[in-house]
């Protein structure tokens, strides 16, 4: 029953928004709502953990281990950006870059952005998923555009024609899918558990054109190159937690869509197919970007090439199979989502301090701006996979299993882009984070809810990868185990 | 028969909209083509005389032959949109490249996946040529308002595919998304109405704030 109550708070709260008030207080109210919300989804994996069985209402709410894992990343991301939000927007009402009434909009849109995010992991039918999808997309556009500036409605724009165009061939796939499902298999429904049942009979050439159109289209979403064109602008263009949110969670929602079809295809017709498409869309994304990276001069472009990067990684690992690299490639959801997190906020924190994305003109911040510097230097390290933070096991993980699997080629070219984009990102970042702040630029600490939200996602990323409680490693397998249709 | 001429119908309206050059005659053209697609739902919701298609029947007249069209016209009207659609590709060169894109429909459902019916078959190849040519009129279309036009004609190329192909959709999901439509027609056209304040045109090729 937990689904309900994590889908009617931010529905609640999304109304609760526009009622007169203080924003402020509002946005403490916020964070405490999606506080409780990543308890549910705690509460959730416990209680599917030990009954491992799925959950299923009304025919039409479902959630199974993997739905669990999804809803428990997105709600814990959830939380950490409206806990940040509370500060970024007071500041924002105060120099008047945002009005009371404006501020309100935000956080309503905020709510309905995350309630269809967390809707998209909850629905058991594959037609319900795109109709998440789409609703994402439309809601967020309007954080992107928010500022109503030229740039930003310029990027909202792109990202709404373009992710659009991908989902509607998306949904031919789907169709292929339904038809295929509906003729050879005799079922006229679009749940894939009931898929999964006949996926014996199916007919695998419509199947594996349909996934063709699914790859793409949800790959528009996800960002795989080279479908990404909109990405780097929307990413660049929202507001600093908006930006979180879209690259650590709304990016692997999309994943999330892509493997719900790729299981029933795997029962079918083994998993060579599936997994050479995620790995050829993983390698190129990773590869294009890691060149994109290092010459980026803005520095939210720069974390939003990193993301079609990480989401590359991510899609090799899917493509490696097996139980331990389809784990790896979760835990990784889960530590890019954080790490990224953390420098959005420090790097949004910086452009609103220098008024500049450029990363020319964002100099000397360890001096401006200790705290906030300090995050994105070392949120650097733990996004490119040093250890200790935890996004290096979940990438050795998926190294392991690409090298032990036989991919000795694509486990190297892997390893060797990981290399360039670590030599890129820690340039780029070092040179707005040391040297001399501009002359006259008096330093700035950090509001407290700006702190805990630093410090929570400082938590998770230094201790994630050692001393994760049992449930998650247990989450984790599986999660991974359902994948793999086992 | 008269489905055969119907689904004629819904690709010569696909065609006539990549040899319009004013935004009236594609709005229009829109118009058409949903007409016609609502002519098949209703034969096929009469042969199989289901109530759950007689209402998607009903909604889709309601969306995409009325709410939808009149709505792109009053934006039209309200930002005095020039008619002049912005070709970046000359209408003979646009005409050819939309017979190449059916032709290869029609060679990919023939050959790749064969479906058997012959009414099956050609709806199926109908409806990928009029997402081929709805993503071609997107992508040479310069007008932001042309873009919206050209996502509505995928959109019905694939309502296209789900009504004849696969017997159309679980009910609910048939429901949602015509309310997608709906809303990403609307969200557009706030966006329209943004980019013409703030740019004063709707050249989607002048849009280059952002690049690299």
């Amino acid at each position: 029953m937990q689904i309900f109550a994590i889908l009617l708070i931010p529905l609640a709260l999304s109304g609760i928004a526009v009622l007169p008030g203080k924003t402020r207080s509002f946005g403490v109210f916020n964070a405490a709502g999606h506080f409780i919300n990543a308890v549910l989804a705690v509460w959730l994996s416990l209680d599917l953990l030990r009954t491992r069985e799925a959950a299923a209402y009304l025919g039409f709410f479902y959630a199974d281990l993997l739905s669990a894992f999804f809803i428990l990343t997105i709600s814990v991301i959830n939380f950490i950006a409206a806990l940040y939000s509370i500060g970024y927007i007071s500041s924002d009402v105060r120099d008047s870059t945002m009005s009371e009434r404006k501020a309100k909009a935000y956080y309503a849109l905020f709510n309905l952005f995350t309630l269809t995010m967390l809707s998209v992991p909850v629905v058991s039918n594959l037609g319900m998923v795109w109709v998440a999808i789409e609703m994402t997309t439309l809601v967020s556009a309007f954080l992107v555009g928010f500022y109503n500036r030229k740039e930003s409605i310029e990027a909202a724009w792109k990202y709404i024609i373009i992710c659009s165009v991908g989902i509607t061939l998306a949904l031919f796939g789907t169709i292929l899918f339904y038809y295929t499902a509906s003729r050879d298999g005799g079922v006229s429904s679009l749940n894939w558990t009931d898929m999964a049942a006949v996926a014996g009979d199916l007919n695998p050439s419509i199947l594996k054109v349909a996934f063709l159109f699914i790859v793409v289209g949800y790959g528009t979403k996800a960002g795989f190159v080279p479908m990404h064109t909109w990405l780097p602008d929307a990413h660049s263009q929202a507001l600093a937690p908006i930006s979180a949110l879209l690259s650590g969670v709304l990016l692997p929602t999309a994943v999330y869509a892509i493997i719900r079809f790729a299981t029933v295809i795997n029962i079918c017709i083994g998993t060579s197919y599936t997994g050479n498409l995620f790995m050829f869309f993983g390698l190129m994304s990773l590869g294009i970007s890691a060149g994109l990276v290092l010459v980026q001069r803005d520095i939210k472009r720069l974390l939003a090439y990193s993301s079609v990067e990480n989401i590359g990684i991510i899609s090799i690992g899917l493509g490696f199979g097996g139980t331990f690299a389809i784990a790896g490639a979760l835990f990784h959801v889960f530590n890019h989502a954080a790490a990224k997190s953390l420098m959005f906020f420090a790097a949004g924190r910086a452009v609103k301090k220098y008024n500049s994305h450029s990363i020319r003109d964002i100099r000397g911040m360890i001096s401006a701006m200790p705290f906030a510097g300090t995050m994105l230097i070392v949120g650097a390290f733990a996004l490119t996979g040093m250890p200790p933070f935890s996004a290096f096991f979940s990438e050795i993980m998926i190294i392991i299993s690409g090298f032990t699997g036989g991919f000795l080629f694509q486990s190297s070219l892997l390893l060797f882009f990981m290399a360039v984009v670590f030599c890129a990102m820690i340039h780029n970042i070092s040179r707005s984070v040391f040297g001399e702040k501009p002359s006259g630029m008096a330093a700035e600490g950090e509001p407290l809810s700006g702190k805990l939200a630093f410090g929570i996602l400082m938590l998770i990323i230094c201790t994630a990868g050692i001393v994760a409680p049992g449930f998650f490693k247990e989450l984790l397998t599986a999660a991974s185990e359902i994948i793999r249709g086992a | 028969m008269a489905v055969g001429l119907i689904l004629f119908g819904i690709l010569v309206m696909a065609f006539a909209m990549v040899a319009a050059k004013r935004l009236s005659a594609l709005i229009f053209g829109f118009r058409a083509q949903s007409f016609f697609l609502f002519m098949l739902t209703f034969i096929l919701a009469w042969r199989e005389n289901s109530t759950q298609l007689y209402i998607v029947t009903t909604m889709l007249f309601a969306v995409k032959v009325v709410l939808v069209p009149n709505f792109l016209q009053k934006v039209a009207r309200r930002i005095k949109a020039d008619e002049d659609l912005g070709l970046s590709v000359n209408p003979t060169v646009s005409m050819s490249a939309a017979v190449l894109l059916s032709y290869m429909a029609y060679l990919f459902t023939g050959k790749i996946v064969s479906i058997p019916g012959e009414f099956e078959n050609s709806a199926l190849f109908i409806s990928l040529s009029a997402t081929m040519i709805g993503t071609f009129l997107m992508i040479t279309r310069m007008k932001a308002l042309a873009q919206i036009l050209g996502l509505l004609v995928m959109e019905n190329g694939i309502f296209l595919a789900a009504a004849s192909v696969s017997g159309g959709m679980p009910f609910i999901v048939e429901i949602a998304i015509f309310f997608d439509i709906l809303l990403v027609v609307i969200i557009l056209g706030i966006f329209v109405f943004k980019i013409n304040r703030l740019f004063t045109h709707i050249d989607v090729d002048k849009l280059t704030e952002l690049k690299g």
